[in-house]
């Protein structure tokens, strides 16, 4: 996984294990991310449920990784590469009436999401927090 | 003289409240009983906060193990109310901690931080205007951005699992219609179709919220003044909610 940067951009990079017992050490990344960035509290905690939503997707696969490219008016997290077919299937399609599955879920917390590189059947996914003019 | 015993059943309101509830079935006499004994709960849920849950959950928690010590105690019983019901209302508290996974032991520093936390957020939310960066958190509370995180992250201990829990297979997948999407940004949809199914068992407090959230699209902190909570138990509840769903889903 490659996240493209700019002059202006900054790469933060994190491989992690998945499992419960490895989120805090997500959220810690991403809450020092919103820190530099002075993402507000709310947006953080936002930022964090997309990620950890999407890696309770991932279900059982080992690792995965994270790359948080830094912006001064925002912050895009790419996660993979994560099993196409379970992400894909959460992601797929339009909202489901009556469901409030991870497309919903990042519709609401994040600004945009998409899909921005895949290989060998895994996807990795596309994040992006705006960081709000203050 | 008339001389009561001292545990005659006018010897004492609580035993004359028991022997009301017990004998002729007076639920008022419970509600009575519980109501006296609240701050007993509260008092012993002190002990258990700033370990992710907010003091009133582990009060309402604490008050249904009161609840509970009252129905089961039986009138020959040579002991106070209070006597029986302050384990039954410690156990219900660490049971509700062990079956959330919030066993974790939190440094003193850090549980006193969280705990001024949501207080300084809320502050600083109406001061600002708006939600307050970490670093203004830190401010607030004289700490280091870093103790902030730790602080936060004390007190958001919870297990995010899978929300659609497919039980597909992988086969079950076009592959080649997702890979297609590469590039293209999904657009934010438009509509808000009731969730009213996916909400399923949810106590009502939490349904509410999570309709205003994921339906109308509110922020927590809106949230949190409609509903007279702190954005930081918003978040908690929001989160513990999506999971409880996911828990539902899979039996």
């Amino acid at each position: 996984m490659s996240a493209p940067t700019t002059p202006d951009t900054e790469l933060v990079e994190l491989e992690t294990p998945i499992g419960r017992e490895w989120e805090p050490v997500v959220r810690l990344v991403l809450g020092g991310v919103a820190d530099r960035l002075g993402l507000g509290f709310e947006e953080l905690d936002d930022l964090q449920l997309a990620v950890e939503r999407l890696l309770a997707e991932a279900g059982a696969q080992p690792s995965v990784k994270l790359a948080l490219e830094l912006s001064p008016d925002r912050v895009r997290a790419h996660v993979g590469p994560l099993r196409a077919a379970t992400i894909a299937a959460a992601l797929q399609g339009p909202s489901v009436p009556g469901q409030l599955g991870l497309r919903r879920v990042l519709e609401t917390v994040v600004d945009s999401f998409g899909l921005d590189d895949s290989a060998e059947g895994e996807l990795v996914v596309r994040l992006e927090k705006r960081v709000p003019r203050r | 003289m008339t001389t009561a015993s001292a545990h005659g059943p006018s010897a004492s309101p609580d035993r004359e409240l028991l022997r009301r509830y017990h004998v002729h079935g007076d639920v008022s006499a419970r509600e009575a009983l519980v109501e006296r004994h609240l701050p007993l709960v509260r008092s012993l849920a002190r002990r258990y906060a700033g370990r992710g849950e907010s003091l009133e959950d582990i009060e309402q928690v604490g008050a249904i193990g009161l609840i509970k010590a009252i129905d089961r105690y039986e009138l020959a019983r040579e002991v106070a109310l209070t006597t029986y019901a302050t384990p039954n209302v410690v156990g219900e508290i660490k049971r509700h901690f062990r079956d959330r996974g919030w066993t974790i032991r939190i440094p003193r520093a850090l549980q006193e931080l969280n705990v001024k936390m949501s207080g300084a957020v809320e502050r600083l939310t109406v001061r600002l205007g708006r939600s307050p960066t970490i670093a203004e958190l830190a401010q607030e509370l004289d700490a280091t951005p870093e103790q902030v995180l730790e602080a936060v992250e004390a007190g958001s201990a919870y297990s995010p699992v899978s929300l659609s829990a497919s039980p597909g297979t992988e086969d079950d997948l076009d592959l080649m219609e997702v890979i297609g999407e590469v590039d293209k940004e999904f657009a934010r949809a438009d509509e808000r179709a009731s969730l009213e199914p996916a909400l399923g068992e949810l106590p009502e407090r939490e349904r509410r919220i999570l309709r205003m959230r994921f339906e109308e699209g509110l922020t927590q902190t809106q949230i949190a003044d409609r509903v007279g909570l702190s954005q930081m138990h918003v978040s908690r509840l929001i989160r513990r909610s999506l999971e409880d769903m996911r828990d539902t889903l899979s039996r």
